[in-house]
């Protein structure tokens, strides 16, 4: 029961942040996703993930927030309630099917293998990961250090 | 309670987000919509068929998603800084103009 509650908050949430037009208020809606997102995660036994998307999500949010508050300028109009219940009512139609809906069976045909095993057995995809993003921030930097020195900027 | 079709409306959200919505920021909130949509799928599957694969590979993928996180925002400053707005429709117009003069 407690899935199917997540669910229909998860979708309802995810509405509310394509939907509404200010940006804070879609970052806010975009929390409710994270929050929603972890929680399932943590009820269906998955905690590493659970914990490793709620600090994610907090990161990403913070920086949303703070970036949506300097970027975005004078908030303009407030949501109308009219809109934001049309949208709540949406959000809970589209998670109907996922709720009373079954498409899916689930088979044991794989062996089951540990986190911990399954993490070491992928640390050379992992180490080629983190190699990729510290590479990109290297090559970020060095464009932009390269176009003012282009420009004669100091 | 089917989590591959909650996966597939989540998805469904955010791919209408990223083809309707013209600000960076929504763009960008599109795009953490979908990822989340992966993770869930990901995560549920595993879950549900007994195997951590699912959940091991995320803890990498969640890295990657935060490089994308930050080539996006880091599109959001630049795009506010050098043209005052973040709106994808305005950013395209200065390019479409120069290319018309060049023309003439």
């Amino acid at each position: 029961m407690i899935l199917e509650v997540l669910a229909i908050g998860l979708v309802i949430s995810a509405c509310l942040a394509i939907f509404i037009d200010e940006a804070v208020y879609s970052v806010a809606a975009l929390s409710g996703v994270f929050l929603f997102t972890s929680a399932m995660c943590a009820v269906s036994g998955a905690v590493f993930v659970a914990v490793f998307q709620f600090a994610v999500g907090i990161g990403t949010l913070a920086v949303l927030f703070l970036s949506g508050e300097m970027l975005g300028g004078k908030m303009e109009k407030k949501p109308k309630p009219k809109n934001v219940l049309l949208v709540l009512a949406s959000g809970a139609l589209f998670s109907l099917p996922a709720v009373f809906l079954s498409v899916f069976q689930t088979t044991n045909s794989v062996p089951p293998l540990s986190f911990g095993e399954t993490l070491w057995s992928l640390r050379a995809g992992d180490v080629v990961l983190q190699g990729l993003v510290v590479l990109g921030v290297a090559l970020g930097i060095g464009v932009v250090l390269f176009e003012k020195r282009r420009k004669g900027e100091p | 309670m089917d989590f591959v079709l909650l996966s597939l409306i989540l998805l469904s959200v955010g791919i209408y987000g990223l083809l309707t919505k013209r600000e960076l920021l929504k763009v960008f909130v599109s795009v953490e919509l979908i990822a989340t949509a992966a993770t869930l799928n990901f995560v549920m599957l595993s879950s549900s068929a007994g195997i951590q694969v699912g959940e091991a590979f995320l803890v990498l993928a969640f890295s990657t998603d935060t490089a994308v996180s930050a080539v996006i925002l880091a599109l959001l400053v630049v795009a506010r800084k050098k043209y005052g707005t973040s709106d994808i429709g305005e950013l395209v117009k200065p390019a479409k103009t120069e290319d018309k003069e060049v023309e003439a």
